[in-house]
Formats: structure tokens, C-alpha cells, sequence
């Protein structure tokens, strides 16, 4: 599986097109987002809160900054992979899987050593798209501790798997180009809404709510969120906010969730990514198997 | 000889369309068995089961003494295949891709690297092996697609119209090396082919139409089968030739008698020395079986 892992991660780096095309699609969204999208975040942030309270403008650069770093790294992370996890369609297209399966290696090695070297390219990519953010914020207003760049890191880590394995089990049912550029597409497109990330859930209706609080992937968007904030809430409560205040903030761009009424606590959290991404592997490797025996 | 491959009324449809339909034949070990249809006769079908990539709907395939069913993995080891279409990382260097290989069959580190000289000796491509694929020679990649399909020293090789599209030069060199195989390692050639003399030098030759068997046998015999001898004349009258009473027609310089056997030919010559003063007696060749076989030809890959 090794060498297999070897074989994709290289093609998919001597592939310009394709590593290009996913190194510059985070970077892309943050000049974007900081461009269009940072004075909207100011105005629904400080038009949410009461006139009596004096907002130093370090603290709202903070709080936008650290929104827009959790949406554009919670999007990237999962659209990523499917632009790096290409390669499995691109072996179906071409012929090359058949070189695989020739051989007697075992179908849920040939599964996992694509699943691998996605996650090890997006990883690399998503890390320097983290830096990068990183780099902006730094830029704008740092409130981050190092104990929460780490916890961001994790967060990162878990979404990338989770977002390798959701386009794993995706793209197994895709064999030419042109479905994935479809499929790449509709998740470009729709996943920043439904996980979160484009707008706050909390802005949705109550039924849609409800539905996407079944979704794994909102949980990921929140966990980065509340890292990549979480200093800014500290600052404000050293600052005398009052805790009501932060609460409501929290709840207006997702850091707090609701399953069901129920307020989701970050360990809660964490469970459900890891979960999902272990059902979602034990999926993908299940329908790699059962296809294999099919031509038995 | 033993048989290698024993395939016993194989069948396969795609939905109402009999691909491969109640097959069976059998390959001896060492033998270059050649497999000849047009598109859509059930030579790839037949190929893809064999290789694990199809389900079978019935019947049996046994290779090297193995049922298909139940002994899939170690029976892969013993195939290697060259497909139509070169399937290698264009992107990687032979190296690369042959090392990706050879990790699928178990074969890494020093047993890769003796392996690799051994095949980049035989097949001539030492000074390939930095280069990326997709920069190579169709003849180049050719030979790489070979060294792959050998990596796992397999004990049949199949070929899926291995010399399509290559220069006569790189042909020539191809089947050298097949032949080395075949001769110093005993090694099984089973060969789907567009060319038809090339099916000439097989040791057996099966003939699919429809999925069916169309005719099966040595090249001579298919020969004597399906075809009879033609006579070449030279320097002969349009007026002579006719009076010899048997079909023939014009070429150029001479005329092309058609018949039954060698016999005939020979019953000819004794009656008519004053005729026969300058002529050559050939077979039919494959072109003219494959035409009396299906009502079709296949020369060079097209189908007319």
C-alpha cells in the first residue's frame, strides 16, 4: 500500500493542473471573502450587538477575522479533497485501474491507498491554506493562543479526513472527467451553505435547521470557528462583555450548536467528525469489496 | 504438454446480447495460441474473465491446473497481461511506474531492483528508466508495457493486440523477445490479434464469431480446412491457363490458379509440363481462412 500511496501523491503533485487548482482555490476564497465578504461580516457583527456597548475596532477585526478564516478553512478542507481524490476517476477513465486489478492485490488496499494519498495531498494543502489564514489574521488582529493554532491544526486534520472519505465514497461512483467536474462543481458550490460556513446556520429556518444539525460536516465548521475565535470571546469577556452577550454572538455564527434543542458541547463535537469519518472509511471500503466480488 | 489454460463451456451475456456463448477450448503450456475475431466476437470478454476482471455467468476457466473460482489471487500472480491500450502513468518515469507495479505482486526493494535489471536487459530500455512514459516512443512504451506485464514472471502471457499501430522495425523486435520467452522460459502466449500474419506463426489458432467458435486448429490445418492451394504461373497465355479448366485471375505478370489441395496442384503439373514451366505453389493464407470462416476479413485491423 506504500508504494501505492507513493504512486498517487506523485501524480497527483506532477499533475500542475490538478495541484495548482487546489492549492489556489483557498487562497482565492480568502481574497474573496476579505475583499467582499469582510464588511459584511463587520456590519452584521456590530449591528447585532446593543449601542451601549463601545467595540474597539481590534476586537471586530479579530471576531471577522477569525470568521472568515473558520469559513474559508471548514470549505477548503472538504472541496479540496475532492479536487485531489480526482485521481481515483482519472485511473477509471483512462484505464490505468485495470493495471490494479490484474494483480492480486486486495481491493480494500487499492481503496485505502487512494483514500491515503488524498488525505495526504489535501493535507499538505489545507495546512498551507491554514498558514496562510493564519498569516492574515496575524495581519488583521491576533487573539490566538498557541494551544488554540494546535486545536485549529486538529480541526483541519479531521476535516480533511472527513472530507477525503466523503469524496472517496462520492467518486467511486464516477467515471469520466466530466462527472467529476460536475460533482466538483455542485460540492464548490453547495457545501459552504450546508455546512455553515457561507452563512450561519443559525440564519436558516427552523426545519432547515434541524436538517443540517444531522449533517457531520457542520459539526467540523463549528469546531474551527470556535478555535479560530475563541480568543476573541476571551478578549471580549476580559473586557467586561457580558456573558449573555457572547453567548448570543456565539449563537448567531454557529459556535454554539443545537442538536434538537440541545446544546452540542466541542468533545460532542469532536465524536461526531471522528465517527462520521471512521463510518464513512468503513463505507467506502465496504463498497470497494462488494464490487470486487461482483466479478467473482 | 500439458494444457495451461481449459476453458469449458464458458458463457457471458450483457443483458440480451451473448458475448461469449458456451466456449471452450484449451491452451497447452508454452504454446502461442492466437485468438482471432472482429470487434465484438468475444475475444476481450473471454480475456477479462480469464484475468478476473468479468464474472463469468457459467461454465469454467482453469489455469495451471486452478479453478478460477476460489484460487482468483494466486492465479493472478501466474498472468501477465499487456493491454490494447497502454495503461502506464504517463506523468511517472518508467521506474516509477514499474516499481508501482511490482508492489502490487509483493515485489519491492532488492528483488524489485534485480528484477528490473533483469527486464531492462532483456527488453532493452535501460537508458528509459529516468524518462517519463508519456515522452516515450509508441515502440519504447511498447516494450515498457511488456516489462510490466513480466514483472511477476507469470507463466502466460497475454497480449491484447500487442503490435497495433507499431512500425514494422519495433514489430519485429517484439516479437523477438516473445520468442526468446517462449523458448528459454517455456512461457504460455495467448495473443488477440488484427494482423494476420502474425496469427500465422501462432501454434494454434481459435477463431470467435458471435461468441462462438467459429474454427480452431494449427495454422496448416485451418489452411487445409478452409482453404485451398494457390498456384502462381509466370510466362504463360490467357488462351493456356484456360485450358487448364480451374478458377484463376490475373495478376501482375502472371496468373493465380485456385486449387483444392497440393494434390490437385501436383496432378496438374505432371499433366500439363509444357504449361508449367515457371510457377510457385503457396498456401492459402490466414486473411483467406478468417474470409471463408466468418463471410469477413480483417486485414491490418479493419474489418471490411
Amino acid at each position: 500500500m506504500k508504494t501505492l500511496i507513493k504512486r498517487n501523491t506523485k501524480l497527483f503533485f506532477k499533475d500542475k493542473g490538478m495541484f495548482f487548482t487546489s492549492l489556489i482555490t483557498p487562497l482565492i476564497l480568502l481574497v474573496l471573502y476579505a475583499t467582499f465578504l469582510g464588511n459584511v461580516y463587520e456590519q452584521s457583527f456590530t449591528s447585532a450587538l446593543p449601542d451601549t456597548l463601545n467595540i474597539p475596532q481590534k476586537l471586530i477585526d479579530g471576531c471577522v477575522g477569525g470568521q472568515l478564516i473558520s469559513s474559508i478553512l471548514a470549505v477548503s478542507c472538504v472541496t479540496v479533497a475532492f479536487c485531489s481524490n480526482m485521481l481515483m476517476v482519472q485511473d477509471k477513465a483512462n484505464g490505468s485501474i485495470k493495471d490494479f486489478t490484474v494483480s492480486p492485490i486486495k481491493p480494500s488496499k487499492l481503496a485505502l491507498g487512494y483514500y491515503f494519498s488524498t488525505l495526504i495531498s489535501t493535507l499538505i494543502i489545507c495546512l498551507a491554506a491554514t498558514a496562510v489564514c493564519l498569516c492574515y489574521v496575524a495581519a488583521v488582529c491576533w487573539y490566538l493562543s498557541a494551544g488554540d493554532v494546535l486545536l485549529l491544526i486538529l480541526d483541519v486534520f479531521l476535516l480533511v479526513m472527513f472530507g477525503t472519505a466523503l469524496s472517496s465514497i462520492i467518486n467511486f461512483f464516477l467515471s469520466t472527467q466530466g462527472q467529476i467536474s460536475a460533482v466538483g462543481t455542485v460540492i464548490s458550490s453547495g457545501y459552504g451553505f450546508i455546512c455553515g460556513a457561507y452563512m450561519p446556520i443559525s440564519q436558516f429556518s427552523e426545519t432547515l435547521q434541524k436538517i443540517i444539525s444531522f449533517l457531520p460536516g457542520t459539526y467540523g465548521t463549528s469546531l474551527v470557528r470556535n478555535h479560530a475565535m475563541r480568543g476573541v470571546f476571551a478578549e471580549m469577556s476580559a473586557q467586561g462583555f457580558p456573558k449573555e452577550v457572547i453567548e448570543a454572538i456565539k449563537d448567531s455564527i454557529d459556535c454554539n450548536l443545537y442538536f434538537l434543542d440541545n446544546k452540542v458541547g466541542i468533545y460532542a463535537m469532536y465524536i461526531v467528525l471522528v465517527l462520521s469519518v471512521a463510518v464513512l472509511i468503513a463505507v467506502y471500503i465496504f463498497m470497494n469489496v462488494m464490487k470486487s466480488r461482483k466479478t467473482k | 504438454m500439458k494444457n495451461i489454460i481449459e476453458i469449458n463451456n464458458l458463457s457471458k451475456s450483457f443483458s440480451e446480447i451473448k458475448a461469449v456463448d458456451d466456449l471452450s477450448f484449451k491452451v497447452k503450456e508454452g504454446e502461442l495460441f492466437a485468438f482471432l475475431g472482429v470487434n465484438g466476437a468475444g475475444k476481450s470478454t473471454t480475456i477479462n474473465i480469464i484475468c478476473g476482471q468479468l464474472k463469468k455467468d457459467s461454465g469454467s476457466v482453469i489455469i495451471n491446473g486452478c479453478d478460477l473460482d476460489g484460487n482468483r489471487d494466486s492465479i493472478k500472480s501466474e498472468i501477465g497481461v499487456v493491454f490494447q491500450n497502454s495503461v502506464l502513468d504517463k506523468a511517472l518515469s518508467v521506474k516509477d511506474n514499474l516499481e508501482s507495479r511490482a508492489a502490487l505482486y509483493g515485489i519491492t526493494g532488492k528483488a524489485f531492483g534485480d528484477r528490473l535489471n533483469g527486464l531492462s536487459l532483456l527488453l532493452d530500455f535501460k537508458d528509459l528508466l529516468k524518462r517519463s512514459v508519456g515522452k516515450l516512443s509508441g515502440g519504447q512504451r511498447r516494450r515498457i508495457d511488456i516489462a510490466r506485464a513480466l514483472l511477476s514472471r507469470p507463466k502466460i502471457l497475454i497480449l491484447d493486440e500487442p503490435t497495433t499501430g507499431l512500425d514494422p522495425q519495433t514489430r519485429k523486435l517484439l516479437w523477438s523477445v516473445i520468442g526468446d520467452l517462449r523458448k528459454n522460459e517455456n512461457m504460455t502466449v495467448m495473443l488477440t490479434t488484427h494482423y494476420m500474419e502474425e496469427a500465422a506463426e501462432a501454434d494454434y489458432v481459435v477463431i470467435l464469431d458471435s461468441g462462438k467458435i467459429a474454427a480452431e486448429g494449427t495454422p496448416l490445418e485451418l489452411k487445409n480446412t478452409y482453404t485451398g492451394d494457390f498456384i502462381t504461373l509466370y510466362g504463360v497465355s490467357d488462351e493456356e491457363v484456360k485450358a487448364l479448366g480451374v478458377p484463376f485471375e490475373a495478376i501482375k505478370e502472371a496468373f493465380r490458379l485456385s486449387v483444392k489441395n497440393t494434390r490437385q496442384a501436383t496432378e496438374l503439373i505432371i499433366n500439363y509440363p509444357e504449361i508449367f514451366r515457371d510457377y510457385e505453389i503457396t498456401k492459402g493464407k490466414m486473411d483467406d481462412i478468417f474470409l471463408a470462416v466468418t463471410g469477413r476479413s480483417l486485414t491490418g485491423g479493419n474489418e471490411k
